[in-house]
């Protein structure tokens, strides 16, 4: 897939180095939220005396309002309020600003239709041209949302939580999980399908619910019947033939089952996991047949018992259905953050809060009980509640959760305002292209002169550059990787430069003792596109001629033998309006991928600024 | 339980479920067997020495394996490295023979060069002479030829497309394209698949291959008073229900040599043709079964001499005076391709890694000896 993968190491220094600064700068951000929040909660109640518990004029808070949550709101509500924080912990793995695309999001969709594909890619390349800022907005929009879900309890900033955690989910399950693996062949529920994060929209969407539906006798049949109708028809897949999962050894090799869980067994994890997990796998090669039979039955047998939506045969079917999901999720899934770059701990715990959840609901619960929270503000207008003593009652009491529930908020925020901003620009972040550079060599001598033969058969001076910025490079004209990456890199600098690039010369010289001919360069730049670019010039001259200013700039272009291409150093020179080079950087183009292009155009683009601002 | 939701219910999972089913049940037919195609591997005779191409290096990776070219001068027993310097050959070579023994070599194009830089020599490959075609030469063994008496080139591109040069291989324009070749005449009389191979017969005139569709139809046609000419031999009634391609087509001297290949699977079988008249006229040989073996290598030798390298270690050679095909001897391992050697019988290249090990089998003997390695200084790692 194009574009996803920046062909950067996962483990790259000056990436990893970036993304944990990034990550340790929001922090320090985040926690100073959260204290200037506390802060001020501390100081208002302090100073508003209407605050203090037993005041008459105070009237029955969230908190003795919490107390009327229904269980199973609570149960989703705390369960994948947590599940989200994990979540968010495991986004800040160093590798994961770099891998995610490459290591999660490409195999995701990998044996997917083309359509989901394109869909996933152009959310991949987004990732891979700015992975600081999507790394970081993934690590603290998910750590958000689960402390919002964990400290609102009830009202408006409750169902909010709720349906923050369900669109996060649904960007997440289609972008990030490429629609959960839906589309692609081999679905089973055992593996994951539909896809854990589907699980957190439907229950972000629960707990969206307002609170007339809380104690509706139909909720828990409905949680229920929805869940018992998909295991039914996870049943019916997993029973399928030909789908791979009866045999445990088909054609002396795992079968589809073994073959997965020998796979997660051999990630690097705790010694006596890899051992259950490979237990396991010997035990479905010996009896394939058995495991799949004992599959389909129990999935079909619980989603049965659910369909129903009787609380005396939905009880034992939860209880099952929960040792189960446990079973799956220790010696199939193998709790699913080992080995690899785990995002989340994959679809049976969901699964399980989920099913508990619609038991619970089964039973209305002390619905009578509830008591309004504040049923003054209900009733009274918008003109009442920013009257200054509504406001000041306002803030008096509101509670430390709710202080947490914005705190959060403002995570989410903090996460999403940057990779919004890099969204605005098309071009990728030049930390991709440093990674592979290095660090530019700052210099200050005068430029050693030359006079070439442009491609269009013109001489050319060094001299008769002089008042522009010249970005210089050397280019083999009939090199068949790098150099036409880095030609592609300056004619996009170029572009970035805009008006700008007036004012700069985009300037190569063949590095090429064999083949040196105008003509060679014509060629090359009809290849690269570079015929319409007007302050591009492509430079040649004799062999004495060449050789004198690849040895003036440091450049050996060596003959190798037996079909190897011209042996040259990739360097870039920035060259100011005074003819005197300011920079060299090294401009080996590394992977060459579309992100990696990109982000060297912008260095080349900056540098060529810098350089224009300085002489 | 309320209506609404269990609806609700009963669409997503059936959603879910229907997903499943649909992704799992796809399973697209398998397409019919592409026609037999030859490696860039070959041989080359001219007045001044032989020449082989063959492929080294260390990986399946495409950017570690280096074509690389050998020579033999004329009178000499030994070969060794001539490839031209200058160009990543990772993209194959080909060659054509120009006057006076001068030798054209042309590098395919490969990762993100999409032209072909040529290099001619006259010294055996001591000294060699830059120039370029503007566009990719095709991956076929025949995709450049030369008229050594005109100069003129002759080349098979990228995209199906054949271009002609003025003499001294400049002014290239476009001669034909398969679309405009299959839309001819003979083009549609043959029920052309693709392009094969170039040539120019002994008079200088364009002659290009090709697959065809029709059985019993050799793809061969010729370009002369503006105009595509069917110019292939006329295949006997045992072709009738065989489609034929044109794997390799030559001239050497007045002759021209064309390599065959008919029918498919078990029923497949190559044949070499031979005119002395610029292609009125052919001879045939007989078919040679393959036996679910598939042809690697073709080579040509003096007096119409071909040798094919099959899978399986095992190959065949015929002159258009002898009657059958014979076998030779089982094939040193990893032979690439078969080159006439000084005594009139075959020199076997076989490659491994960086080595290349030259076998002689000499004209009546029969087994092959072992006569030279040589160690070629790859780069691994220099193209990417």
């Amino acid at each position: 897939m194009s574009g996803m993968n920046s062909g950067i190491n996962v483990n790259d220094p000056t990436v990893v180095a970036a993304f944990k600064s990034a990550l340790l700068h929001q922090g320090l951000i985040a926690l100073l939220i959260f204290a200037v929040l506390g802060l001020a909660w501390i100081t208002v109640r302090a100073w508003l005396p209407v605050a203090q518990a037993g005041d008459p004029a105070v009237p029955a808070g969230p908190a003795a309002a919490a107390l009327a949550e229904p269980a199973w709101r609570q149960l989703l509500r705390i369960g994948f309020g947590l599940l989200w924080v994990f979540d968010g912990i495991l986004q800040a793995q160093p590798k994961m600003a770099i891998g995610l695309p490459s290591q999660v999001i490409e195999p995701a969709a990998a044996s997917s239709p083309h359509w989901v594909q394109q869909v996933v890619n152009w959310a991949g390349t987004t990732w891979s041209y700015h992975p600081m800022q999507a790394g970081a907005a993934a690590v603290w929009i998910q750590i958000g949302i689960g402390i919002w879900m964990l400290a609102s309890v009830r009202g408006p900033m409750s169902r909010l939580a709720g349906l923050a955690g369900a669109g996060w989910g649904l960007v997440v399950w289609v972008f990030g999980e490429a629609f959960g693996g839906i589309f692609a062949p081999g679905l089973t529920w055992l593996f994951g399908a539909p896809g854990a994060v589907l699980l957190y929209v439907v229950a972000g969407g629960l707990i969206a619910l307002p609170e007339r539906a809380w104690h509706t006798p139909w909720l828990g049949r409905a949680i229920l019947a929805g869940t018992g109708l998909f295991l039914v028809g996870m049943a019916v897949l997993q029973a399928w033939p030909g789908r791979g999962f009866w045999p445990g050894i088909s054609h002396h090799q795992p079968g589809t089952l073994a073959s997965m869980t020998q796979d997660m067994a051999q990630t690097s994890q705790p010694g006596f996991l890899s051992a259950w997990v490979s237990a396991f796998t010997a035990f479905d090669e010996a009896h394939g047949f058995a495991v799949n039979l004992f599959t389909v039955v129990a999935l079909a047998l619980i989603g049965a018992a659910f369909l129903t939506g009787q609380r005396r045969l939905a009880r034992p079917a939860v209880i099952a259905f929960t040792v189960l999901c446990l079973a799956d999720w220790v010696l199939i899934e193998d709790f699913g953050f080992f080995g690899g770059l785990g995002t989340d701990p994959n679809s049976m715990l969901p699964f399980a809060l989920l099913a508990l959840s619609g038991y619970l609901a089964l039973t209305p619960g002390p619905a009578a009980a509830v008591q309004p929270a504040s049923p003054e503000p209900a009733k009274s207008g918008w003109r009442e509640r920013i009257r200054p003593a509504s406001v000041r009652r306002s803030v008096a009491t509101t509670s430390i959760r709710s202080v947490a529930a914005i705190g959060a908020f403002g995570l989410i925020i903090l996460g999403a305002a940057p990779m919004a901003a890099a969204q605005t620009s098309p071009n990728a972040d030049p930390i991709l292209a440093q990674s592979i550079a290095g660090s530019a060599a700052a210099l200050n001598f005068p430029a050693k002169p030359f006079q070439l033969t442009d491609q269009h058969g013109q001489a050319v001076s060094l001299a008769s550059l002089h008042g522009k910025v010249v970005l210089l490079t050397f280019l083999d004209p009939v090199c068949t990787t790098d150099c036409p990456l880095i030609a592609q890199e300056f004619r996009a600098a170029g572009q970035l430069l805009g008006p700008a690039a007036r004012h700069v010369e985009l300037v190569a010289v063949v590095a090429n003792p064999i083949y040196h001919q105008v003509a060679d360069t014509q060629a090359f730049d009809r290849q690269e596109h570079l015929t319409q670019v007007p302050n591009w010039l492509y430079l040649t001259g004799s062999v004495p001629q060449l050789n004198q200013v690849w040895k003036d700039y440091g450049i050996a272009a060596q003959i190798l033998p037996a079909g190897s291409m011209i042996g040259h150093p990739d360097i870039a020179y920035i060259i100011d309006r005074a003819g005197r080079v300011r920079e060299e950087l090294n401009s080996d183009p590394g992977p060459g991928t579309t992100a990696t292009k990109s982000s060297f155009a912008v260095l080349l683009a900056n540098a060529a600024r810098h350089a224009l601002r300085s002489s | 339980m309320n209506r609404r939701a269990s609806l609700i219910s009963l669409a997503l999972a059936a959603t879910i479920l229907a997903a499943g089913c649909g992704s799992t049940a796809s399973q697209t037919a398998t397409p019919a067997s592409p026609a037999t195609r030859l490696s860039l591997a070959t041989s080359l005779a001219t007045a001044t020495g032989t020449w082989a191409v063959a492929v080294l290096g260390g990986s399946a990776a495409s950017h570690n394996n280096f074509w690389q070219l050998f020579v033999r001068p004329a009178g000499a027993r030994r070969w060794r490295l001539a490839t031209p310097p200058g160009v990543a050959s990772n993209g194959g070579l080909v060659l054509a023979g120009l006057a006076s023994g001068a030798v054209l070599a042309g590098f395919r194009p490969s990762q993100d060069l999409s032209y072909s830089p040529l290099a001619t020599t006259k010294d055996n490959g001591k000294a060699w002479t830059p120039s370029l075609l503007d566009a990719g030469l095709a991956d076929v063994a025949g995709a450049l030829a030369a008229d050594p008496a005109s100069g003129r080139l002759l080349a098979l591109l990228t995209g199906g497309t054949a271009e002609i040069s003025g003499s001294g291989g400049t002014a290239w324009t476009r001669l034909a394209s398969r679309h405009t070749l299959a839309a001819s005449a003979p083009g549609r009389r043959c029920g052309l698949g693709g392009l094969t191979a170039a040539a120019f017969s002994p008079s200088g005139t364009p002659l290009l291959a090709a697959s065809c569709v029709r059985p019993r139809t050799a793809g061969i046609f010729a370009y002369a008073d503006g105009a595509w000419h069917s110019t292939g031999p006329a295949l006997p009634a045992s072709y009738a229900r065989q489609s034929v391609t044109t794997l390799q087509l030559t001239t050497t001297g007045r002759t021209i040599t064309a390599l065959l290949a008919a029918g498919s699977e078990s029923a497949a079988r190559v044949l070499a043709a031979w005119s002395a008249d610029g292609g009125t006229h052919w001879n045939l040989s007989p078919p040679l079964p393959l036996r679910g073996a598939r042809p690697t290598s073709a080579s040509f030798g003096p007096g119409g001499a071909v040798a094919v390298v099959m899978t399986g270690g095992h190959a065949e050679s015929i002159t258009s005076t002898a009657g059958s095909w014979r076998p030779l001897p089982a094939l040193p391992a990893r032979t690439a391709t078969l080159a006439p050697s000084p005594s009139g019988g075959w020199d076997a290249l076989a490659v491994h890694r960086a080595k290349l090990a030259i076998w002689r089998l000499a004209n009546g003997t029969g087994a092959w000896a072992s006569t030279q390695a040589i160690k070629i200084p790859i780069a691994f790692g220099s193209s990417g």
